[in-house]
This record gives C-alpha cells, structure tokens and sequence, in this order.
C-alpha cells in the first residue's frame, strides 16, 4: 500500500482554465501519500508502525485562512479535496496537508485574471 | 457539557477537543483496551489514534443533543449507490444554504455509520469560499449509511443520509 515512497507528498492544485472577477471557482487539491490504516495484531493492540495519515489540511488564500479539514483514516489513499473559492482578487493560494508523523506538505498557486 | 456547549463559540474547537480527549479515553477504559488506553492518555495532540466507536456516541460527542433537521433538499450528498471499491468512494456534498458573513455554512461533517470510527472528515469552511460545495474521497469498511451533517454558524444542524452498498471493504479492521 505504501508503494508510493518517495512521492509522498507532492501536492496537486488543479484551477479552472480561465477565473473571471468575482466568480466562484471549483479548486481540486490531490497529494500523493499512503494514508496507512491503523492495524490492530490479534490482541488488539495497534500496529504503531503502519499509523501514518494527514490529518489537517489548512488552505490559505493571500494569507487569510479560508478553509480547514480534519480528515481522519477513513480517507482514501492520496487524499483528494474539492472546493469552492470566491475569487475577487488575484492572489496565493496556499494548501497545506499535515500528517501523524509531523510532516507538512505544502502546495501553492497563484490566482489571477 | 451543555454549559459548555453554551459558551462554546469563542472556545469551541478547544472544549470539542478536551471532549473527545476525555471520551476516548472512557471507552478505551470500558472497552478493555489496556494498551489502547495509554496510547489515548498520551493523545495530547491531534491526529493520534482513537478507539472504535458507535454512531450514536459520534453524533452524541459532536453534537450532544442538539436536535438535527433533515435538510430537506437544502444539502445534497452525491455519492454512488454501489461503490465497488470500499477503498476509495467519491463523495459531494452541496449544500444550497446561504454563504455571507452574517450567515453561512460552518462546519460540513461526514459519517459513516459502520466504519471502526465513523467520523471521516470534518470541514471548517468560512464565508471568503462562496459556496458550501465539498468533495473528498472516503473510505467505507462494509455497506453503510452515509450521513452528512451540515452546521450553519448560528447552530443550527440539517442532515442527509443514505446508504451506500459496498461490495469490496476499504477500511481494515
């Protein structure tokens, strides 16, 4: 499941063609990364070692936060985001994945007309 | 814990969290879990393991028991009807509900009722988005309602649920 290796990580920013002032554009976000499930052995204890997973993804639009998500294992391998963004100035927009072994994953564009 | 629901808008992520904190850890505690139960004592942060839990005790410990609408066609859940792949169903919430300062869609939930731990994502949105329209891929162990429950900033909570058949299980355990 983990086959991804040294990918893990790179974020995808995927914008309409063309963004008109004031438009509400459909942004979709995809970074690679195994999202492994937390395993229990026979005892039911948790395999610690197959527990790794982004739990927070934090999008930023010129340094304003406009959206946050808590995601959880029960999201799909290389988590996959879509949303809406209402554009009325061009700007940076900045989406970053946080994952269980503290590592953040960052991924940008720029927004303009 | 309704006196801190009451109070809770400046603080509501932190009490919400001290919650789950103290939640997870009766159940691993009632459950058994000896092990499982010091993993969740040492849960300070987030994103740690949490153990299995019921529905009920999801929508119980997220909303207590404030009372939740349908939605009524105001919140659309798109999602397939048979996902052959448990591992990975697509899932779109469209709420039509307004999106301005004053008003506007705040938190978007999605749970699924037979998953180990049945809250898959929370979304936090604000109202720069513009319109409260979510997709993201899920994971679903075994055939399972899927609900979505959408909370507007002044508190108010509308769901939609439906079932989605799953012929292959994405979640192990």
């Amino acid at each position: 499941m983990a086959e991804a290796g040294a990918d893990i990580g790179r974020v995808r920013i995927r914008l309409p063609a063309t963004i008109s002032k004031g438009e509400v554009i459909r942004v979709r976000a995809l970074v690679t990364h195994p999202m492994e499930i937390l395993s229990f052995d026979k005892d039911r204890k948790p395999i610690q070692k197959n527990y790794h997973f982004v739990y927070q993804i934090v999008v930023t639009y010129n340094g304003k936060e406009i959206l946050q998500a808590e995601t959880t294992q029960a999201v799909s391998q290389n988590p996959f985001v879509a949303f809406p963004l209402k554009v009325t100035e061009p700007g940076k927009l900045v989406i970053t994945f946080t994952d269980t072994h503290g590592k953040s994953y960052e991924g940008s564009a720029e927004i303009t007309f | 814990m309704q006196c801190a629901l009451a109070r809770a808008k400046l603080t509501r992520r932190g009490i919400l969290r001290a919650l789950r904190l103290i939640g997870s850890t009766g159940v691993a505690v009632s459950l058994g879990l000896g092990d499982f139960m010091q993993v969740a004592a040492q849960q300070a942060q987030r994103g740690m393991p949490q153990p299995d839990e019921k529905v009920d005790e999801t929508i119980n410990r997220l909303f207590g028991n404030r009372s939740i609408a349908p939605a009524d066609g105001k919140v659309k859940l798109e999602a397939p009807l048979i996902a052959e792949n448990g591992a990975v169903v697509p899932v779109t919430v469209e709420a039509e509900l307004p999106m301005t300062p004053q008003e506007y869609v705040k938190n978007i939930y999605i749970i699924a009722d037979k998953n180990r731990r049945p809250l898959n994502a929370t979304f936090s949105l604000t109202p720069e988005v513009g319109q409260a329209t979510i997709s993201t891929n899920i994971r679903l162990a075994q055939t399972t309602d899927l609900r979505v429950v959408v909370e507007m900033n002044h508190g108010a909570l509308y769901m939609v649920q439906r079932e989605v058949k799953v012929t292959v299980g994405g979640c192990g355990g």
